[in-house]
Order: structure tokens, then C-alpha cells, then sequence
């Protein structure tokens, strides 16, 4: 952005001195430092104050994203910001239009720079994203074999469990701890989406197709589950509650509501 | 709006079309007969013994009422005529083409089927605030009702209805928010044309387009749009009667949309004044017409989505309905096609606006007006294959999701060609401080947050989290009000002057902006955090652990209200009592600037020849 | 765009020349063109969509009824046949040219109306109530609907080409250039008609 030079300089290495002397330069770099700083700490301070605890690896690398796609782009948004805020601080005041600026109509390498660089930067995002989904994709292929396989049913407007393989039934998700679990999810009427917060799990339910969605609980505690698509007059309500329990307390919990235990 | 009459320099005879229907024709004719066409369908329409069980009689009754209203409408306005007399074979004369121009008659030219690009600029612009009015006075019904937790305030069926309908409104608004008003009225002079393309056919945009408004307003009587904007099927087949409501909306404005984009397109490509190369068009005009060209393509497929949500609704089809075949996938699919490049249609013109006051509040060229090109070419290119990012969750096809967000992220490359054409633009000059100008400060930030937070959405994973929750919908509303609606308003400030001949109340302008911006920030603040806290979207209750961002939200939400009803009445109180504007109040370069106020039926006495493109600001140039 | 002004002592409509006006015109439906052309885009796209989904194997239920293939050629063929007559005599501009168009298109536009009004998958469930028996059975009935409005403005367009031939006061260069741009919905609906009979001949 910033190599407007006027003066003609011999070399390239004088040039980039001259640029940092500039009162205009020194500031905007200021404002970008500032300006960087502010989206880090959002990044790694907020984002997971405000999200829900981590109870599943899925929802570590989601949270994980959010940080690094915060960070990474924080330089990126804080050169922007400080560009805004040094002209903010040069502003024209008075009814009458400022003099005339320097009549530059373009720069090729400001823009060849600008362009490839926000192309890298797109290429970290896409290549960690892909990355991600290959991971978990893996995962889930891994431990599909002992997984729990959980039925789920969204109608309007309760979410109900079976767990076909032990033979219970259930208006609560109840689930063992570093089991892997699939998710077989349908819809009775329309559509609905299937969100247990803290497992980092979220998929439609579409009427007569099964989505499925897998996930590996690593923590003990008590889940929330949402519908997040709008699905009606009381989609707000359409919520229950669950937990990730000790193996033994889930075959516990098993048996006293009149299933088998594999 | 008293100011409005028509004195124009020159001395013209009083036209003296044959006492023909055409001098008859206003508004209230085609409310009375639209309104006659209605009642005619809706008992035409009534069960029979015939048909009892083919049709869903309630919604064959009304969904024909509303569609026979807007047809009866416009033949009582006249919209017709030109057709007929072509039809016929006795093609509208030189007088009657100057009556339908409006030439002459004052305000009363507002009501009628007038033909002049200026009159249907200001219809719209005061259709689109009358639309923003009251959409975002849902808006704030919606924040009030969240301001606490467990949803007292009103009832679940209100609060979805809302939300629906706050939407839609809004939705609408802002298509034609900155290519209505602006791309009418001022982008036909700022390329030195007499008038659009096809005069006729503008008109129609505005009154079809006024027609789905009674339309939208009637799903109050009839239980309301229980479906959000989205209007997802199957939930949209199960809707009660005032789905009908939406469905016929979408379908008159679909024809709105695509006559007037193909109308602004046709002007810019066919009608620039001798001398304006491509290079040389204004980057407003640039932005606009690709919006609208964008349009063109796109919003068939959402009227092909409503016509199928329609026959779903009336003849029992069963496109949405997996019993008979049919996916709710589908619906999304069409949609989206739509719904992708649609956000960006809004997007382009309030950028396009900035871009085409930085240089004449900062008095450096345009920087780089080819990256400018490059990022609305390919942001408009892109916008067309990435719909899916919308269905990553769906469970459609999850290998595909991939490739989606490739093409999705492959966006922020031409997002980022235009911030820098906007950062370019102000760098190293001194910028003039005008409200304008505030509003390109404004945007940069507001757009920046909505770019990244879009980049997070983009990502399958993290999509996987903030899918359907209130982040999305913080997002969007970054770019879509923080951005889009900025802009315009921006645009607004800028040619005020030159549409209403006055100049747009200072103190009220920087007051109503820094209620909007700093309540933006907040209201949206608060949003993203329930949003990152897994508060759903379009939920009329919510537990306790949202309780202090919804309050954050809704605080910021009663700022803005505050600021937007400044803005209001600054707009109102200055268009009919502010300070005469001088011709060119900001020292501009483009054509616009050079037309008096009133600007003449035909804008230019000679016809401009253009030698330059419009940013030859600074030293040296 | 032009070399003649308003004149400052009188005031009157400007006019462009007939060439230009005709040719923006023609780009104006060259544009509509583009949008309904998405429009058919979105039909066949859902055709093929909900064919490959066949969800609760109902693209064509068991025992359904399809229409055979050459239902969509019959009324492919007058659009075909009008399109090709208009272009053929579009310099001459004779009545007996445009006649023809709008015969064909009053033929073409019966036959649908006929299709439409005889389909045969409708069933009726034990409430009484009568609904489309599959996807398929849906997705004809709006391809046909598209079809017969394009039917529909062609019969108002080759209406009003016929009967101003007999009503001779009109530019001729504006008018050429009117036939031109007719020419070009003529075409569009005629190859739209080919492809929705190419898909619906995919059962």
C-alpha cells in the first residue's frame, strides 16, 4: 500500500527508508500494530470465553479454526483498520473541499502484492479447512465400527433417541465417554437440524432420508441439544438436555430403562 | 415533497394528447380496479363441486386474488396501453409519449404511470424508506421481544411471523435500495442519456413492484409467514393461508426484478453518451449495472422455487414432498442458486457507491478503477457457484462440501481488490469529513468484520458449529445493513442535493449517524456472542445463558431505532425546508453535477461528449 | 448516442435513430431472454435433481403413468416450425409470413392446452383428495405450464406482427428491426420447447 513515492531514489533499499521516514507511513503502521492486536486478543481471549465447553475433538477443531482464522487474518484486518484510522487522523476540516491530493491513479505492485497475498491467505484457509474435514472424516471412518449407533428423530417439536442396538428409547441423549458414537438422523414432518452444542455436532433432519454425523465424546458433563433450523410455531422450544456419562453409568442407565447391553 | 413541481427553464406548449383514456389513469384507477380484479378472482375462485378435490381451495382463492390484483392494477393504471396500441397496430404518438413522460404535471405525475427516469427514482426512493420504516420497525418489535429471556413479550406465532416478514421486507428494500432510487434517477444523467433505455418498462418495475407491496402487508390478516425469509419447503407447504401471501410476492417482484435489471442494463450498454468508453463510466454505474445484470440470471430460479411452493400449496404437486418423490433439498438448491448472488446484488451498488465519492471527498483519482472492475467482475462471477455453503449441513451430498468451500473462499480475493480501491482511494489524501465520506469509514470497518466472520462461515467445520445460530445472522447483517445499507444511505447523503435541490440537514445527518454505526456495533456485538454461545437463530425464547448478550443486542437495537428516526425526519425536514443546493455542492467531476435542479425532462439541452474518464482530481493530472 | 438536442425554443421527445432504438430493443429481450432462460435452467435442473434422488423410490411410483416422449416433440413442433418461418421471412414482412407464425403458435398452444387438460397421473387418496403421483408426474406438469406461457406471448407477439402488417404506418427500418427482435423470442421459445421434450423424453 504504502510505496507512493514521489522522489525518484537510486536504489530500492533507499526507497524503503525514505518510506518508513514518512510521518503518514509511521503512523499507519502504529494504527496497524493496534489494530492487530485487538483482533488477536479477540481471537484468543473471546472466542472461547464465549463458546461452550469443548466436549468432543470435532468441536476442538472448531474451535480451533475460529482462533486461527481470527489470528491468521488479524494482521490482514488491522493494516485495513490502520490505513482507515492514519487518513482519519489527517481529515480535512471546514465547508469547503480539501486541496487537491496526489493524483495517483493506480500502482501495479501495490496491487500484484495485495492480490497474492490475499490469495495465500485464502489458500491457508481453504487447505486448513479440507484438512479438518479429512481429519475428522478419517476419525469418524476409524471408529465406525464399535460406534453407538444412536437414531434420531426430529417431528415437531421433540427430538426423540433410539438406540437401536441396546433397545432403549429416549427423550434425553444420554452417551458413554470416549466411545465413538453415529448419529442416524431423520425428520418426521419438516425440516429440523440436529445441534448438541458441546459435542460440535450439527445435521439436518430431512423427512425420510438419514443424515449421519459421528462424533467422539472426550469429556463428562451435561449436553444441551437445539433445533437449528426453524422448523414452526414452537422450533424455539424444540430442545432437550443430555450427558456424557461413564461407561458404567451409561450401562447402568441402560438396564434400568429395559435394554440389553451389548 | 411540495418542493418537487416541475419549473423547468424552458418555455414548452401544454402537450395536447387527444382526450385519451391516458390522461385518465392514476393510481386510485388502478387501486379500483386491482382491487375489483381481486374480489372477482377470490369468488371466481371459490370451491366447486368440479374441482372439490384437485385444488386446496383456500389457497387457489387467494393466491389468485393477490395475482389478479396485481394485474388489475396495473391495467388500471395504464401499465398496458403501450403494448395494446401496439398490438393493434397504432403505436403511441409524439404527444402522448410526452404526456406519459409527465411533462407539466406538478406533483400529480408521482401517481401516475409516469415514464420520466426521475420520477420513478423518487417513487422508489420513497418506497424503499416507507419499506425500511417498517421493517426495521419489526426489527425493533423482534429486539424488544429478546430483550429478555423465555419470550413474554409476545407469542411464538407473532414472533415467527415477524421474523419472516421483517426479512422479506427488508430483503426486498434492500435490492433496490441504491440501484432503485440512485440507478433510476441519477445514473441515466451520470452517463449522459435523455432518459432509461426503455421508459415504459421503468415505470412498470416501480408499479409491479408497488403492487407486491399490499400483497406482503396482507399476510398480517392471514396468520402471517411462519417460515423466516428463507421459506423453507416442506415447512412452507405446511403453512397456513398468509404463506400464499409471500408466495405471490416473490412472484411480482421476480417480474419487477428482472424487467428493471434488464432495462438499467440495456441503458448502460446502449445509451452512453458519445465519448463514454467502457474506462470512462462512472464505477457507480459499473457496480450498479453489474448488481442488476447479476439479478437477471438469478431470481427465476427463486420465482421457480415459489411457483413449485405454489403448485405444492394449490394443486398438490409434489416437488417438496418426499411421500411423492420430492425433497426439501430441492427447494434449498433453487434458493440458494438465487439467494448466493442475491447478497451480493445488494452488496455491489453500496460499494459502488463509495467508490464513487472517495475521490471526490479526498480529491485523488479512483485507485486503480481496473482492480474495482476485477473485484465486481469477480465477486459477480464467483457468487454464482458457491450456493451450497448454505447446505453444508443439509446432508445433501457432504462430498461436495468441499469443492463448495473452495469456491466460497475464493471470494475474499475479489472482497479484497475492493477494499483496496477504497483504501487506495483515501490514502495520502486529506478526506473532507462530509457525512458521506463518514459512511465509507463506516464500511470499511463494518464490511471487514462481516468479510471475516464470512470466512469462518465458509469453512465446513466452523460452519458446522455456527450453522443456524445467531452468529449468521450477525454476519449478514454486517454486510447486508452495515455494508449495503451504509452505502446507501452514503449515496443518499451525496445526491440529495441534486434530487431534491436542497441540501440534507447537517447536525441531524452526523447525529442520526453515530446513533446507527455505534448502535450497530453494539446491537450486532452481542449478537455474534450468543451467536459464538450456540444461541439458535429465529428463536422466540432462549435460555438464561444468553441472557446478557440478547440484552447487549437489544440496547444497541433501540440506538439504532433512534438514530434511523433522525435520519428520518432529517431527510423529511430538509427535503421540504432545507438550504437550496447549489448545482455542484461537493465539486464533482461526473455528468450528474452539470444538470440544474429541477434537472429538465430530457436532462441535457446538448448532448455531452465525453473526453475523460470522471476522477481527474489532484496535483499533476 | 446522437447528433440532434432539444431545442431550447420547443420542447419535444427526443428520438433516436429507428437502427438504434431497434437494436436496443433487441438487447432489452435478449436480456429478458437470459432470465427466463434460468428459468428453464431451473426446471430441468430440478427434473434431473429429484430424478436422481428418487426419494421413496416416487420418481415414478410403482404402477405410475409417464407420458410418452413424443408428447413433448408435438408441441416442440409448431415452435420449431414458427421459428423457422419468421426467420425465413422476415425481410419480406408479408402478412401471409406472419400468419403462419401465429397459426402455429394457436396449434402449438392447443395441443398443450390438450396435454394439460388429459394427463394421466393424478391420483386420488382415500380422503378424496387428488394429488400428482410422483416427482415426475410434477415435474411435467410445470415444464408444460412454462411451455404454454411461452405459447402465450409468442400468440400476442405473432398477433401484432400480423395485424400490423395490414396497418402500414410505421417506420420500416424500426419495423425490420421489430421483426428482428421477435425473431429472437421466436427462436428461444423454440429451442426451449426442444429441450424441455429432450427431458422429458428421460424418464
Amino acid at each position: 500500500m504504502s510505496n507512493h513515492d514521489e522522489e525518484l531514489t537510486p536504489t530500492p533499499g533507499q526507497r524503503a527508508i525514505n518510506l518508513f521516514r514518512r510521518t503518514d507511513v509511521q503512523r499507519a503502521l502504529l494504527f496497524t500494530i493496534l489494530w492487530t492486536a485487538v483482533f488477536v486478543i479477540l481471537g484468543l481471549y473471546f472466542y472461547p470465553k464465549w463458546m461452550p465447553e469443548v466436549m468432543s475433538r470435532d468441536m476442538k477443531a472448531m474451535e480451533r479454526i475460529i482462533v486461527g482464522f481470527t489470528v491468521i487474518s488479524a494482521p490482514i484486518a488491522g493494516l485495513v483498520m490502520g490505513i482507515a484510522t492514519q487518513a482519519i487522523t489527517n481529515r480535512h476540516k471546514g465547508d469547503t473541499p480539501p486541496p487537491d491530493g496526489p493524483a495517483i491513479r493506480t500502482n501495479g505492485p501495490v496491487v500484484m502484492v495485495w492480490t497474492v497475498v490475499s490469495g495465500i491467505f485464502c489458500l491457508i484457509a481453504v487447505v486448513w479447512g479440507i484438512a479438518e474435514l479429512n481429519s475428522m472424516a478419517l476419525e469418524a471412518t476409524a471408529g465406525s465400527k464399535e460406534a453407538l449407533h444412536v437414531q434420531v428423530i426430529g417431528s415437531q417439536w421433540v427430538w426423540s433417541f433410539k438406540y437401536t442396538d441396546l433397545g432403549v428409547e429416549s427423550d434425553k441423549l444420554m452417551l458413554p465417554i470416549n466411545r465413538p458414537v453415529e448419529f442416524e438422523v431423520t425428520s418426521e414432518d419438516v425440516n429440523h437440524s440436529f445441534w448438541p452444542l458441546q459435542l460440535g455436532v450439527k445435521v439436518d433432519a430431512n423427512r425420510l432420508q438419514t443424515t449421519v454425523a459421528d462424533t467422539v465424546p472426550t469429556k463428562l458433563g451435561p449436553i444441551d441439544v437445539k433445533c437449528a433450523e426453524l422448523c414452526g410455531l414452537y422450533h424455539a422450544y424444540m430442545e432437550t438436555s443430555g450427558k456424557v456419562m461413564t461407561t458404567t453409568d451409561f450401562n447402568n442407565w441402560v438396564t434400568s430403562n429395559g435394554g440389553h447391553v451389548a | 415533497m411540495t418542493t418537487l413541481h416541475n419549473t423547468s427553464t424552458h418555455a414548452r406548449p401544454i402537450p395536447n394528447p387527444k382526450k385519451s383514456l391516458i390522461t385518465k389513469l392514476n393510481m386510485g384507477t388502478g387501486i379500483i380496479v386491482g382491487v375489483i380484479f381481486a374480489f372477482a378472482a377470490y369468488y371466481a375462485f371459490q370451491p366447486n363441486a368440479d374441482t372439490a378435490g384437485f385444488y386446496n381451495q383456500q389457497n387457489k382463492a387467494l393466491l389468485a386474488a393477490m395475482l389478479f390484483w396485481s394485474v388489475g392494477f396495473l391495467i388500471g393504471i395504464g401499465a398496458f396501453i403501450g403494448p395494446f396500441r401496439w398490438l393493434i397496430g397504432k403505436d403511441l404518438t409524439a404527444e402522448e409519449q410526452l404526456y406519459l413522460a409527465g411533462d407539466g404535471q406538478g406533483i400529480k405525475r408521482y401517481f401516475k404511470y409516469c415514464t420520466d427516469h426521475k420520477v420513478v427514482g423518487i417513487q422508489y426512493l420513497v418506497g424503499v424508506m416507507a419499506m425500511l420504516a417498517v421493517g426495521g420497525g419489526m426489527a425493533m418489535m423482534i429486539r424488544t421481544s429478546l430483550a429478555v429471556p423465555g419470550g413474554h413479550f409476545i407469542g411464538a406465532s407473532v414472533y415467527n411471523s415477524l421474523v419472516g416478514m421483517h426479512g422479506i421486507t427488508m430483503i426486498v428494500a434492500m435490492i433496490i435500495v441504491a440501484t432503485g432510487p440512485f440507478g433510476n434517477y441519477i445514473m441515466p444523467i451520470m452517463i449522459g442519456a435523455r432518459d432509461m433505455a426503455f421508459p415504459r418498462l421503468n415505470a412498470l418495475s416501480w408499479w409491479v413492484l408497488f403492487t407486491a407491496i399490499p400483497v406482503l402487508c396482507s399476510a398480517w390478516f392471514l396468520g402471517g409467514i411462519p417460515t423466516g425469509w428463507t421459506a423453507y419447503a416442506p415447512l412452507s407447504v405446511q403453512a397456513g393461508p398468509g404463506m400464499n401471501a409471500f408466495v405471490a410476492t416473490i412472484l411480482i417482484f421476480a417480474v419487477s426484478t428482472a424487467v428493471a435489471g434488464m432495462n438499467i442494463t440495456s441503458t448502460v450498454v446502449a445509451m452512453r453518451a458519445k465519448g463514454m468508453k467502457w474506462n470512462r463510466v462512472p464505477i457507480f454505474v459499473v457496480g450498479a449495472t453489474m448488481s442488476v445484470a447479476l439479478a437477471i440470471p438469478a431470481f427465476p430460479t427463486f420465482m421457480l422455487a415459489m411457483v413449485q411452493t405454489a403448485t405444492d400449496r394449490v394443486f398438490n404437486t409434489g416437488f417438496y414432498d418426499a411421500n411423492v418423490g420430492g425433497s426439501g433439498w430441492l427447494y434449498a438448491h433453487l434458493f440458494w442458486i438465487m439467494g448466493h448472488p442475491e447478497v451480493y446484488v445488494i452488496l455491489l451498488p453500496g460499494i459502488a457507491i463509495l467508490m464513487e465519492i472517495a475521490p471526490v471527498f479526498v480529491r485523488k483519482p479512483l485507485f486503480s478503477y481496473n482492480a474495482a472492475i476485477m473485484g465486481f467482475a469477480g465477486i459477480a462471477g464467483l457468487s454464482v457457484l458457491v450456493w451450497a455453503h448454505h447446505m453444508y449441513i443439509s446432508g445433501w451430498t457432504p462430498t461436495l462440501n468441499g469443492p463448495f468451500m473452495v469456491t466460497t473462499e475464493m471470494i475474499s480475493v475479489p472482497t479484497g481488490l475492493l477494499f483496496l480501491v477504497m483504501l487506495g482511494t483515501i490514502w495520502r489524501g486529506k478526506p473532507w469529513m462530509k457525512l458521506p465520506m463518514l459512511g465509507l469509514f463506516a464500511v470499511i470497518w463494518n464490511l471487514l468484520i462481516g468479510g471475516i466472520t464470512g470466512i469462518y462461515l465458509s469453512d465446513v467445520p466452523a460452519d458446522n458449529y455456527l450453522h443456524g445460530s445467531m452468529f449468521v445472522t450477525a454476519h449478514f447483517h454486517y454486510t447486508l445493513m452495515g455494508a449495503a445499507l451504509t452505502g446507501a444511505v452514503a449515496g443518499l447523503a451525496y445526491w440529495f442535493p441534486k434530487m431534491t435541490g436542497r441540501m440534507l440537514n447537517e447536525p441531524a445527518g452526523y447525529t442520526a449517524f453515530w446513533f446507527t454505526q455505534i448502535g450497530f456495533q453494539v446491537l450486532f456485538l452481542g449478537m455474534f456472542i450468543a451467536g459464538a454461545e450456540g444461541q439458535p437463530r429465529r428463536v422466540v425464547s432462549f435460555a438464561a445463558m444468553y441472557k446478557y448478550s440478547n440484552m447487549i443486542s437489544t440496547g444497541g437495537a433501540y440506538l439504532v431505532g433512534i438514530g434511523f428516526i433522525i435520519l428520518l425526519w432529517a431527510v423529511i425536514h430538509s427535503w421540504r425546508k432545507g438550504d437550496i443546493a447549489p448545482q455542484n455542492p461537493w465539486g464533482a467531476k461526473t455528468l450528474e453535477w452539470t444538470v440544474p435542479y429541477p434537472v429538465p425532462l430530457e436532462n441535457f439541452d446538448e448532448a455531452p461528449i465525453i473526453t475523460s474518464d470522471p476522477y481527474g482530481y489532484g496535483k499533476g493530472n | 448516442m446522437s447528433s440532434d438536442t432539444a431545442s431550447h425554443t420547443e420542447f419535444h421527445i427526443h428520438h433516436d435513430a429507428p437502427a438504434v432504438v431497434g437494436r436496443r430493443e433487441r438487447l432489452g429481450v435478449r436480456l429478458l431472454i437470459v432470465a427466463d432462460g434460468a428459468f428453464v435452467f431451473g426446471m430441468i435442473f430440478s427434473y434431473f435433481y429429484l430424478r436422481g434422488l428418487n426419494a421413496n423410490n416416487s420418481w415414478v411410483p410403482k404402477g405410475g403413468h409417464t407420458l410418452a416422449a413424443s408428447n413433448g416433440w408435438i408441441v416442440a413442433a409448431p415452435l420449431v416450425v414458427a421459428a423457422i418461418v419468421h426467420k425465413l421471412g422476415v425481410k419480406s414482412r408479408s402478412s401471409l409470413t406472419a400468419g403462419i407464425v401465429l397459426l402455429a403458435m394457436l396449434v402449438g398452444a392447443y395441443l398443450q392446452w390438450h396435454q394439460l387438460a388429459h394427463m394421466p397421473f393424478i391420483a386420488v387418496d382415500d380422503g378424496g383428495r387428488h394429488y400428482f403421483e410422483g416427482a415426475y408426474a410434477s415435474n411435467w406438469v410445470v415444464l408444460a405450464g412454462a411451455n404454454m406461457f411461452h405459447y402465450i406471448i409468442g400468440i400476442f407477439l405473432a398477433l401484432g406482427l400480423f395485424i400490423r402488417g395490414f396497418r402500414a404506418k410505421v417506420d420500416p427500418t424500426l419495423e425490420y428491426w421489430r421483426q428482428l427482435t421477435a425473431g429472437s423470442w421466436f427462436t428461444w421459445i423454440a429451442a426451449a420447447g426442444i429441450l424441455c421434450a429432450i427431458t422429458t423424453g428421460i424418464i
